[in-house]
């Protein structure tokens, strides 16, 4: 629906206009990427001084600071002063992560948290507790060194391959949450820098290293195949525990990852529980990180018509309607739950609760465009259901403890080195020390990234793991 | 054919060299004329210096050029040699055969071999050494450095890059007298002697070009490279060579000053390099106008 609300959004424009009269039509045509959103970033910065871009870009809020900054994007502040009970509709963390300096550049349309999952079956055979864990874990009582007790427990006693699965690749976004976890920051307001904060990552470090060399997490772990391994084996019950996301809800319902199929709703509610990222260690807080996805206008959108110049804020007002109506509750609400991402309105959300909605959206008994009705079809029939809403509902708390990654232009570079760092100390070619000391270096290496990375503390002393 | 050589060699070429100068990033033209002297260079510089990756990837160049040059000449010249001396139907197949890594897209490529030298279990290679018994658990054979980083891209490349050669090569065969070979056989030579004395010296000039053409391949080329690191097949710093490095600073992080600066340091090495390899193998002779009749 990422891209489906922008051609429903014109639609019902389309709809309201003929009701009225208005003899003008909006023709949508979309591009999607199916290989990376970065892809879409680079396409987008690319062609957008050229006048090729698209007049609708949806991406995440990291690279508003960017396109702001180089006017690639509109600045819609002043257009969403008219719309002021809209606004306050969306969670206000989510809009405050589509401004820069004030100013207001996009619509949020989605977001998400990163749950860690616990598989049911093999907490029951160790004796843990999966009912109270939640609640545990909000209260920062169950931490990462109880991830660990439980973890070494798990494996020991033969019940799985695996304490702990997460990732490949990346430590943005899903790793990040352990700096956060350790009452780290990434970001300081007041100086507009990255930072670098020392004892969090090496905390970080130390636990990636701890599981990899007692055989609880794979040492190679950031190669691994999303498809052919990390799925397979969350599903299989290979791992008691997983770093993941709210949409593997419905991933594994439609990815054939066990054993050659999909798992059915009342196989993933019976099979998972989920709790927050807990705490690093007591007196820390647990977490979650959210990367909410936005709707961005084109600041050169309309300028393919000849008559641009003329009607050049018209257009631009237009292009705003267009992302208000693709941010209808039900917009939201059907990419919700279609795709496991959280709602960014609360009416999306009141929606979700809503089981006459739910049964109406099952028959697809709803006011679509036919031809998003027919592309969304398979999905809908497929992860409509009780179940799936209820997983919504109960997740959406997590917003509570959500964290932002920084949206600064330098961040991906720090990630990167992140990356790096994870992967050896994982593998055992760093120890958490030297990882520590790599990541400083490599920041130090480049005066650019060194200019915006403030690096504050030291390696704790005498800090034990578990 | 002027305008040509001035739109895309000396326009991009200048540009390059000028743009290195300013701060132009995120490809918006309002950086166009905000010079800042040899920042860009300083910077490079001051990162070639203090990167603690940097040291690995120089040497991961080195290794890479020269070994998958010796690979992609040697290689191709001993394809050509090998089918010269089969029949056209089983020769012309051969060669077919070889040229699908060149024929393949680079992405579909590099993901057969990244499911091929895959680390874990579900690597064929690791699978096939597992069921037969010759191994108990899986071999990362990328991530062993340097030599296992090496071996996987420089074997990646390296059949890409085999069949230039062996086109080059076989082209020039067929262009040798067979009257020569035919004659050499008459007197009982063997197709090893026949190469050795009558074909390698008149492909002497075609060892030249191929040599030449490759090393600049290979200092420049980076996307099977991007790819086999990006999906973690290879060490991160063994698998980057300096092409790679410079395209992950400047264009990823949407830098462009920085990796023009990189760019134009890199053709700097390149027209050096490629001007060394010509000269010490003595191109001006085969410049020089025929000494026959006129």
């Amino acid at each position: 629906m990422r891209v489906y609300g922008i051609v429903e959004g014109a639609r019902r424009i389309n709809d309201i206009w003929k009701e009225n009269g208005v003899n003008v039509r909006i023709v949508i045509t979309d591009k999607r990427y199916v290989s990376s959103f970065q892809d879409a970033y680079e396409e987008f910065l690319s062609k957008q001084p050229l006048g090729q871009a698209g007049d609708f870009f949806v991406n995440s809020y990291v690279y508003i600071p960017t396109l702001a900054e180089e006017g690639y994007i509109l600045d819609i502040t002043n257009y969403a002063k008219a719309y002021g009970k809209l606004i306050d509709d969306f969670y206000p963390t989510l809009i405050k992560a589509c401004e820069y300096k004030g100013r207001l550049y996009g619509l949020p349309q989605d977001t998400e948290a990163r749950p860690l999952y616990v598989r049911k079956d093999v907490a029951e055979k160790i004796g843990l507790d999966v009912k109270t864990l939640p609640e545990k874990v909000r209260a920062g009582e169950f931490t990462w060194k109880d991830v660990y007790y439980w973890a070494k427990k798990a494996k020991d006693e033969g019940y799985v391959e695996w304490g702990l699965i997460h990732r490949k690749g990346s430590a943005h976004p899903d790793l990040i949450q352990f700096i956060f976890a350790f009452g780290g920051k990434l970001y300081d307001e007041k100086t507009g820098k990255l930072v670098l904060d020392v004892p969090a990552v090496y905390k970080w470090l130390f636990v990636e290293w701890k599981f990899a060399r007692d055989g609880l997490i794979p040492k190679d772990m950031m190669a691994w195949d999303w498809a052919k391994q990390i799925h397979p084996t969350i599903v299989e019950g290979k791992t008691l525990f997983d770093i993941g996301g709210t949409w593997y809800w419905t991933e594994w319902q439609m990815k054939k990852y066990y054993h050659g199929r999909s798992l059915t709703p009342e196989e993933v509610k019976e099979w998972f529980a989920y709790t927050l990222f807990p705490a690093g260690e007591k007196g820390d807080k647990p977490v979650t990180l959210s990367q909410p996805f936005v709707w961005m206008i084109n600041s050169k959108a309309g300028q393919q018509n000849p008559k641009y110049d003329e009607l050049k804020d018209i257009y631009h007002e237009l292009a705003f309607l267009v992302i208000v109506k693709a941010s209808d509750p039900d917009i939201n609400a059907i990419h919700s739950i279609i795709s496991a991402h959280l709602p960014v309105r609360k009416e999306a959300a009141k929606l979700l609760k809503d089981e006459t909605w739910l049964e109406e959206l099952k028959r697809m008994n709803v006011d679509l465009d036919p031809t998003v009705k027919q592309n969304i079809k398979d999905i809908v029939e497929k992860t409509v259901n009780p179940i799936n809403a209820q997983f919504l509902a109960n997740v959406s708390y997590m917003l509570e403890y959500t964290h932002l990654a920084p949206a600064h232009p330098k961040y991906p570079a720090l990630a990167d080195i992140f990356t790096d760092a994870v992967d050896k100390v994982l593998r055992g070619e760093m120890t958490p020390e030297k990882a520590v000391e790599y990541v400083i270096q490599k920041v130090k290496a480049d005066p650019d990234l060194s200019k915006n990375v403030e690096i504050v503390g030291k390696i704790p002393e005498n800090w034990t793991f578990p | 054919m002027l305008v040509m050589v001035l739109i895309f060699y000396l326009i991009p070429l200048v540009m390059t060299v000028y743009l290195s100068f300013t701060s132009m990033k995120n490809w918006n033209v309002k950086y166009l004329f905000d010079l800042v002297g040899f920042y860009n260079y300083h910077r490079l510089f001051y990162m070639f210096q203090h990167d603690p990756s940097f040291k690995a990837i120089v040497l991961t160049t080195i290794v890479f050029i020269l070994i998958t040059l010796v690979v992609n000449v040697f290689g191709g010249l001993g394809l050509a040699l090998g089918t010269f001396f089969l029949s056209d139907i089983v020769g012309s197949k051969f060669r077919l055969l070889w040229l699908l890594p060149r024929i393949a897209p680079i992405a579909v490529y590099s993901l057969v071999w990244y499911y091929f030298f895959h680390e874990t279990s579900i690597g064929t290679l690791n699978s096939i050494l597992m069921e037969l018994g010759i191994i108990h658990q899986p071999i990362p054979w990328g991530q062993i450095i340097p030599w296992g980083a090496w071996s996987v891209i420089i074997f990646v490349n390296g059949l890409v890059g085999v069949s230039f050669g062996m086109i080059v090569f076989t082209s020039a065969l067929n262009q040798i007298p067979k009257e020569l070979v035919i004659a050499a056989r008459v007197d009982g030579a063997s197709a090893w002697t026949i190469s050795k004395r009558i074909l390698i010296p008149l492909l002497k000039w075609h060892l030249l070009y191929v040599l030449t053409w490759q090393f600049l391949s290979l200092l420049t080329t980076y996307c099977h490279l991007f790819l086999l690191v990006e999906w973690n097949l290879v060490n991160r710093d063994y698998g980057t060579t300096l092409a790679l490095y410079v395209y992950n600073t400047a264009f990823l992080g949407g830098e462009l000053d920085q990796g023009l600066a990189a760019a134009v340091i890199l053709s700097v090495i390149g027209v050096s390099g490629g001007f060394l390899t010509l000269k010490l193998l003595g191109f001006e002779k085969m410049m020089k106008r025929p000494r026959g009749d006129v």
